[in-house]
């Protein structure tokens, strides 16, 4: 809401400054988000005085014009407008002056002949859409004057952000009620004194019928004839411009001015083009069409509320004026209109269209129905002022629901328990009356009526927070707060802890934290062959780069990866923890949300040169993390199989732990990868956070007595065919019931050139628990093995 | 010359070409290698030993001391030359040691501002007594506006542009919902925040369509403004400055009742408005302050949802944007590095 503080000045007589004022404005509620100065390029104009004109020697369109601006020395102005005469006062623009458009002011020659400055027209200062010729100005005004000051244009105008509760403080009425309640000023109600010509009376012209006065509670409207459509007189255009409402002809200028000044919204119709001798107010027809001031045909549904005459609807109610019936330079004959509509309706009808007016604006907060009848006076009376043309007699009227203030009891002691504060009856009354409430008391509590434009107050908590916001939350009484908790309360919740220490442990591990959008688009899913199925979609998404819900984290990351790459980050070691959402019908909302964690591997292995390997990372740089991330939670029992055909890792390796399946690992497949400018292959691992959780909580280490009888250790090479794999020499003889068989581990792996074969060579590490073990007991042990996996496996020994 | 003269001169000169050889020898390796070659099993000692047996019986016991006495001053010698090696070593005489090499640094990880700002917040909190909850990001239309005291058609439902899933499925606007699902859950007193992301339909430099808060409340017996005020100071005083100024402004939220926004005095300027070369602050738009959380006295309507009697209980709320505190605390001016995970941005914050 943009306020002008010399508007604001005709309510209450507020003397103090700019800043105090947006000072105790914002710290009532009513924030003050920047103080404008609504025509700073006007402020080096000054007025001057055409002394003497005198035709142009070198073209017939021009004058000379020698000008008094104040100094001792008049100006010599060269002048192109045909209405420039002696004895005017004008706008002059000096030398090095700036115009709106950009133009700065310079001594030239024009044909000859010096020019000192330039004298304008509303345009050239954006005043006005009058070019035809230079302003002329009120005779008695002394040359030299601010032209601002002369025109009496608004200095300061304040943007205030009204919260959606404050419908009241959308007109400069309301703003002056908070002022004169703040600063214990008067508060100056314009004088009504409307003057109703002619013998007509509207109540026989117009007859009002509303057939929904859940929407309509009152519809009133008063007739002006005689109309002459032009412009609005000056003054009133430039407040109007202050405050950033273009200024459309004298009649439409008055409701705009109302609207700002009172809160009220009102509509003109050209009563010329009405038919018949009634308004009604009625919902629309679903699917019927109508178009509005703007020429947009809009499509309706039943529960718009249209305004309509005899034969056709003429506005959208509250919302936007027909085309039909505009108020245009023929107008001679204008039904206004001043209802309140209900704020539900209004609301859906102008979100639907997306026609958001500032008349929509205030309809949907709610305007003060009591205040109605004042608005629809004043806004007659200023037409008839102006000259815009003759008001009939009466009011057309109906009012199906009037509107009752509401009573709300009020406890001075839930006052102070609730704002920790002290403060007495009487400073409750006081707060109270000076916003406009009238109270009665009754045994100690007050019952307070509550003004009609105040919607908002409508439970003794609504007063208390009246109560605070004048005395000042920000001068109430801080304390850390005293609460008993029970410990048991403490358990729910571990997600936020588990989730940490994840994050933690991937630090740890030097990888970096990445977080991405949770949505991505369609086609990046499709892109990795992610199945449509289960996807959670976005209704009404910003783009079609975010129109579903992550069901996997990957295009997120290659996304990340993409950009790095672009800025010439070419080693990246990558994490994150975020839910995918998947449809499913089992849980609260209809979709499962999962915890996830993410890795990614791209680029060389060690990050500096010397004296490193300049390798590039592989499978088992992946898959050593996750194994390290596994041990962290106390044991070691991840399997890992390989997967085939998977729709975007290739190879796609998949994690088991604890017979449960946790995640997936592998490369990005190259066709995939390349269109994220991936020169290199990408490793990436994907695992289930909360499946992990689940397995690992209550998982805690169990001491065991160190050995106290040295081990044995021996090798074994093993020659097993290419595509036999590690593990399942491990299986076997880890499986053979070997009891004094303490750990295996790989020492060496063998690819001869030929490749036909490979050697895995094992460390076998034997203990026994009590005694010293004896070499020939570990012979026949390890024999054992050996016999088990010949048996097993198509593997040999050198 | 008879074989007891011979092998006693042997053992003797020993001692000479042992010291002569060590003297010469300029790692613990030719060290080494020379004691195999004189002390080794197979060495020159061992050699003349084994001659010992050629020796008349009565010669043998002679010899063998001298032998013992020879091995005795070969393995001082030894040893006092190592250590002098060793000294030399340790005083940096080795000259191919560079301690300027660069080092084998393992990976330094990092945490995305965001995770340690929610880090830094929820520490604070938890210190002071209250829970850690989490909840849904797809969120029911009800536990999102209208246990929030936000009927449909309200107004205020404006203030947040919304994601939909589907009519009555939306993404979370705020973590205010677990204010709900937390009262639903437990009995008061209680005490929790919840961390988190929330979504909107907005995006442009101010913007991200993705974005985290921090929601906090406490229900209790008699808690009061004075309660919500105490908390948020010593809150805004922790996590950014011992010095902050804190200014409760009243406002307007459907779920608390009375609400505030919360400034702290410019982080950038001091509060100043001015930057130290007279600059206008850009930060704080020369006003000095900054806005960082919105709280209030929990709305009777709120505790009528989950069953608390109002009348009983009184609580406070407050919920605070991530980033926005990020951005402070760290001096990012640009919101949108944060979902670009350019790892040069991510690497500040180790
Ligand atoms: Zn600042």
């Amino acid at each position: 809401m943009l306020l002008s503080l010399s508007w604001l000045r005709e309510f209450t007589p507020y003397k103090g400054s700019i800043d105090e004022l947006s000072h105790r404005l914002t710290m009532v509620g009513l924030e003050v988000e920047e103080i404008i100065r609504p025509f700073p390029h006007l402020s080096p104009l000054v007025v001057g005085r055409v002394i003497e004109k005198r035709q142009h020697p070198g073209a017939d369109k021009l004058s000379l014009c020698s000008v008094n601006v104040g100094g001792p020395d008049s100006l010599n102005i060269v002048c192109g407008a045909p209405n420039v005469e002696a004895g005017q006062n004008v706008a002059v623009a000096l030398e090095g002056t700036k115009l709106p458009g950009g133009q700065e002011i310079r001594k030239t020659r024009i044909r000859g002949e010096t020019s000192q400055g330039m004298i304008c027209s509303e345009t050239e200062l954006e005043l006005g859409q009058d070019s035809a010729g230079i302003m002329v100005l009120n005779d008695g005004i002394k040359p030299g004057t601010g032209l601002s000051y002369a025109l009496g244009l608004e200095e300061f105008v304040l943007d205030i952000g009204v919260t959606p509760n404050r419908p009241d403080c959308l007109s400069v009425l309301g703003l002056a009620r908070e002022v004169a309640a703040l600063f214990d000023l008067p508060l100056n109600m314009p004088v009504l004194n409307l003057y109703e010509d002619g013998d007509r009376d509207c109540t026989d012209e117009v007859q009002i019928e509303i057939e929904d006065p859940a929407g309509c509670p009152l519809y009133q409207a008063r007739i002006i004839s005689g109309c002459h459509i032009r412009p609005g007189p000056a003054w009133m255009r430039h407040r109007l411009m202050a405050v950033g409402v273009r200024p459309i002809n004298n009649i439409v200028d008055v409701t705009n001015y109302i609207m700002l000044e009172l809160g009220h919204p009102l509509h003109a119709f050209d009563r010329t083009l009405l038919e018949g001798d009634w308004i009604r107010v009625a919902r629309a027809h679903s699917g019927s069409r109508f178009t509005t001031l703007d020429n947009q045909e809009r499509e309706l549904n039943d529960r718009d509320l249209l305004i309509r005459d005899t034969r056709k609807p003429v506005a959208l109610a509250g919302v936007m004026g027909g085309a039909n019936t505009e108020i245009n330079d023929r107008s001679s004959e204008v039904l206004l209109e001043c209802a309140v509509f209900n704020p539900l309706n209004i609301r859906q009808t102008a979100r639907r269209l997306g026609l958001h007016s500032e008349s929509s604006f205030r309809f949907e907060r709610g305007v003060d129905q009591a205040g109605a009848p004042f608005a629809l006076d004043r806004a007659a009376q200023l037409m008839s002022e102006l000259g815009c043309g003759r008001v009939y007699k009466g009011v057309a009227k109906s009012e199906p629901r009037p509107c009752k203030p509401l009573q709300v009891g009020f406890r001075r002691e839930r006052a102070n328990s609730l704002l920790a504060l002290d403060v007495d009856q009487e400073y409750c009354r006081r707060v109270l009356t000076s916003l406009g409430c009238q109270i009665q008391e009754e045994s100690g509590t007050m019952q307070v009526t509550v003004p009609t434009y105040r919607p908002d107050i409508t439970r003794e908590v609504d007063l208390i927070e009246e109560i605070g916001r004048v005395y000042g939350l920000d001068k109430t009484p801080e304390h850390l707060p005293k609460v008993q908790k029970s410990l048991e309360q403490g358990e729910a919740d571990h997600e936020y802890e588990f989730l940490d220490s994840i994050k933690q442990w991937a630090r740890g591990l030097g990888l970096q934290e990445t977080i991405n959008y949770s949505f991505v688009g369609m086609t990046d899913l499709d892109f990795l062959g992610i199945p449509l199925e289960g996807r959670v979609r976005v209704f009404n998404p910003l783009s079609e780069e975010q129109d579903v819900m992550r069901s996997h984290l990957l295009p997120g990351l290659l996304y990340t990866l993409k950009h790095n790459l672009g800025q010439g980050n070419t080693r990246l070691r990558l994490f994150e923890t975020a839910r995918s959402f998947v449809q499913d019908q089992t849980s609260e909302t209809g979709v499962r949300e999962n915890n996830r964690l993410a890795l990614m591997l791209y680029g060389r292995r060690h990050r500096g040169h010397w004296p490193y390997p300049q390798d590039d990372v592989d499978f088992y740089d992946l898959k050593g993390l996750v194994e390290n991330l596994l041990q962290s939670f106390g044991s070691f029992e991840g399997h890992f199989v390989l997967q085939e055909n998977h729709s975007y890792l290739e190879p796609a390796v998949r994690c088991v732990y604890h017979r449960k399946e946790i995640g997936l690992l592998g490369r990005v497949r190259p066709e995939q990868s390349r269109v994220y400018k991936a020169r290199k292959d990408i490793w990436f691992a994907d695992l289930d956070l909360d499946k992990l959780h689940e397995l690992c909580s209550g998982v805690k280490p169990q001491f065991q007595a160190l050995p106290r009888f040295p081990v044995v250790k021996r090798d074994m090479t093993v020659v097993a065919p290419l595509e036999l794999g590690y593990q399942q020499v491990l299986e076997v003889v880890e499986n053979a019931g070997v009891a004094i068989l303490e750990d295996v581990s790989l020492v060496d792996m063998y690819l001869p050139q030929e490749q036909q074969e490979k050697k895995f060579t094992l460390r076998l590490t034997y203990r026994h628990p009590d005694r010293t073990l004896k070499d020939s007991e570990v012979d026949r042990e390890q024999q054992k093995m050996v016999d088990l996996l010949l048996k097993k496996l198509p593997v040999g020994f050198p | 010359m008879n074989t007891v003269q011979e092998l006693n001169n042997s053992l003797k000169s020993l001692i000479q070409e042992f010291e002569h050889i060590l003297n010469q020898a300029s790692s613990l390796q030719e060290l080494e290698d020379a004691r195999v070659v004189f002390l080794g099993r197979k060495g020159k000692l061992a050699r003349i030993m084994s001659r010992l047996p050629e020796l008349d019986p009565a010669d043998r016991p002679g010899t063998g001391r001298t032998a013992n006495e020879v091995k005795t001053e070969l393995n001082r010698i030894l040893e006092n030359r190592k250590e002098a090696l060793e000294k030399q070593a340790a005083a940096g005489g080795d000259i191919t040691f560079d301690p300027t090499l660069p080092g084998r640094t393992p990976d330094m990880g990092s945490l995305h501002p965001v995770t340690r700002v929610i880090q830094d917040i929820s520490n604070i909190f938890v210190g002071l007594g209250f829970d850690i909850v989490t909840g849904p990001e797809v969120e029911t239309d009800f536990y999102n506006f209208e246990a929030l005291n936000l009927p449909p058609g309200h107004p205020a439902r404006d203030m947040q542009d919304t994601l939909y899933i589907t009519k009555s499925l939306v993404l979370r606007t705020h973590t205010s919902p677990l204010q709900v699902r937390t009262m639903e859950k437990r009995r008061p007193p209680l005490a929790a925040i919840a961390p988190g992301k929330v979504y909107r339909r907005d995006s442009d430099l101010t913007h991200t369509p993705m974005f985290h808060q921090i929601e906090g409340f406490l229900v209790d017996t008699h808690v009061s403004m004075a309660d919500l005020r105490g908390t948020l100071t010593a809150f805004a005083q922790r996590i950014f400055d011992p010095d902050v100024k804190v200014r409760f402004r009243p406002s307007f939220f459907p779920f608390t009742e009375p609400s505030a926004e919360v400034d702290i005095s410019c982080v950038m300027c001091q509060g100043q408005g001015r930057n130290q070369d007279g600059s206008t602050c850009r930060v704080c738009k020369e006003t000095g302050w900054v806005e960082v959380l919105g709280c209030g006295m929990i709305d009777p309507e709120v505790f009528l949802q989950v069953g608390y009697d109002p009348d009983i209980y009184t609580g406070f709320a407050f919920g605070l944007g991530v980033e926005r505190v990020a951005m402070l605390k760290y001096g990012i001016n640009d919101l949108r590095m944060f979902f670009e995970n350019d790892i040069r941005f991510l690497n500040q914050f180790a």
